[in-house]
């Protein structure tokens, strides 16, 4: 790697970690002036940033507020970048819908969770929130999604995820997926009781579980 | 399971004072599950106090705990400022859409008037009658949701993140404004013969730092704190998710029992606090009380006292959190029958 190449991804991904939208677009338009490869800076540069920040997040050096300012600065510099990906230079990505259950629209940890998968190279469908049991199957189904991510953060709302399992389940496709559910209330032992495929109890692990899950169907198949 | 000899209050006034007892105090923390002991749905709690103290008085009869607080959800004191509430018709309201839109439009926001705006007036309505009712035998709460968690329901949650970094004077100022409407409600509260039981679960170091807590969210807790203590009453202050690193500073801000979920340890909290406040947990409100059998309960009771117990100052065993409103009465039974059990001096032999 050249070092104009390397210091401009050094710099990226400390745009991402120092909170720095402002530094991120600047450094992003000097990358794509330097005519070098913008797909190599998103992935070298702002998500080596944000995987940085995730681990500050989970030795409790940095939270939610200081998480959401990073992934602003990463999408920031994105948006400057993306445009000049070349179509070639992108791999296929692993597909994931994510949204929060029914009933409930806490939606602060299931954007933590879409912010670091996406930033982990999955291609996030982002249903919102409120969302019912069947319009994750739906999506899933259109998209060819590999993972279906369920999250909640009120106990009232638990048992939509289950429905998701079941109707799965009713209609013959439940192997097509992989299900992984997150959120307050949800622990292990819920997540099997359902049938889901897994379960992560925040962000960074949801990444790593899904790479996990991914991983296996990749050898499986 | 034989009846208990005192009152909750006769038993909290003893145990302060260090004098026997009939058994610990237990507060399965029941906010709506209120509702199923009368057969109620709840989305009927809106603006019926009647109701509402219907069913706890109703609950509290059937359990025998030693608290009634009353409770529906975090948002009653955000949608007295003018943030929208949902009310589904059987399950707890969620918050629709923060007061306002955008942190510019600030200077809208005014303090609210619990004896007119939102459901104040009902909740405190519920509580002048359970007091009539049973106010004799056992202390009757009513929650407030402290300043920082409240500020979160004015501009939404993740706004006021970012705000803390980029705008701190724009989260003072939500705070200020949550402050002032927290103390008038506190101060209504106590006027209705209740009182006010703290909440605030964006305080949790799951979600901000403990620096930021001692920034944005501790000056308010305290003077909050001031005023009740001005008036006479003692604090309970609940925080949910990770505490370890602020139980200081809540102790510090004045609690006098500070309430802890399962994401914290009552062990430690007992080393760290415990000279200085009583511990109120910790059973896992889903997991064990929702989705444990009554001898899972009766277990996760056992290690929390066996925890607890001795705390310098005292502890109240409790759910680490509300309860969900489809909690099994037989689980809710389990927490009390295993309390009475153990009985007075703890017998966990």
């Amino acid at each position: 790697m050249s070092e104009v190449k390397e210091k401009l991804f050094k710099e990226l991904a400390a745009a991402v970690v120092d909170m720095d939208e402002d530094k991120a677009v600047a450094t992003a338009e000097a990358v794509v002036a330097a005519k070098i490869d913008a797909y190599e800076a998103i992935e070298k540069g702002l998500s080596a940033g944000m995987e940085r920040a995730g681990e500050l997040f989970d030795e409790e050096e940095y939270f939610i507020p200081e998480l959401l300012m990073c992934s602003d600065a990463m999408y920031a510099g994105m948006d400057v970048l993306k445009p000049h990906i070349r179509q070639d230079a992108v791999a296929e990505k692993r597909r994931v819908v994510i949204g929060v259950i029914e009933g409930d629209t806490h939606d602060i940890g299931k954007n933590l969770v879409k912010i670091m998968l996406e930033t982990s190279g999955f291609d996030v469908t982002d249903l919102g929130r409120d969302i019912p049991p069947a319009r994750f199957v739906d999506t899933a189904r259109e998209i060819d999604a590999d993972i279906i991510a369920l999250s909640t953060l009120m106990t009232t709302t638990m048992d939509g995820m289950g429905e998701v399992v079941r109707q799965l389940n009713a209609e013959g496709i439940r192997d097509s997926f992989k299900v992984i559910v997150g959120g307050g209330p949800i622990s292990q032992g819920f997540a099997d009781r359902i049938g889901a495929d897994g379960y992560a109890v925040n962000a960074a692990d949801a990444v790593r579980l899904a790479r996990r899950l991914t991983a296996a169907e990749a050898v499986a198949a | 399971m034989a009846a208990d000899a005192m009152t909750p209050l006769q038993r909290l006034a003893a145990y302060a004072k260090g004098e026997p007892i009939d058994r610990l105090p237990c507060v399965p923390i029941v906010g709506n599950t209120a509702a199923r002991v009368i057969g109620a749905r709840v989305g009927d709690f809106r603006g019926n106090g009647r109701l509402i103290a219907e069913a706890q008085v109703a609950a509290y009869r059937l359990f025998g705990y030693d608290t009634i607080r009353v409770f529906t959800d975090l948002y009653t004191q955000a949608e007295a400022m003018g943030a929208t509430v949902h009310y589904p018709a059987d399950e707890t309201a969620y918050l629709e859409a923060p007061a306002i839109a955008d942190p510019a439009e600030i200077q809208r926001l005014q303090p609210a008037d619990p004896h007119r705006d939102g459901n104040l007036p009902h909740h405190l309505e519920a509580m002048r009658i359970a007091v009539d009712a049973v106010g004799a035998e056992v202390p009757v709460t009513g929650a407030v949701t402290c300043p920082f968690t409240n500020a979160s329901f004015l501009v939404g949650a993740e706004t006021l993140a970012r705000l803390m970094l980029r705008e701190p004077e724009t989260v003072h100022r939500l705070c200020e404004l949550s402050l002032e409407t927290s103390i008038r409600y506190a101060e209504a509260i106590i006027e209705a013969g209740a009182i006010p039981s703290l909440t605030d679960a964006m305080s949790s170091s799951t979600v901000i730092s403990p620096r930021q807590f001692r920034e944005f969210s501790y000056p308010y807790l305290k003077r909050l704190i001031d005023f009740i203590h001005g008036r006479g009453k003692s604090v309970t202050l609940h925080i949910c998710g990770k505490t370890a690193k602020i139980w200081e500073a809540m102790a510090d801000a004045g609690a006098d029992c500070i309430s802890i979920d399962n994401d914290a340890s009552l062990l430690d909290a007992k080393r760290e606090v415990g000279e200085w406040v009583r511990l109120m947990g910790n059973v896992h409100p889903s997991a064990v009380m929702l989705q444990g059998t009554p001898e899972d309960v009766r277990q996760a009771t056992l290690d929390c006292i066996r925890q607890g117990h001795d705390n310098p100052r005292g502890y109240i065993v409790a759910s680490g959190c509300s309860l969900p409103t489809e909690t099994p009465f037989a689980n809710i039974r389990a927490m009390l029958d295993t309390v009475r059990e153990v009985g007075w001096p703890v017998n966990l032999a």
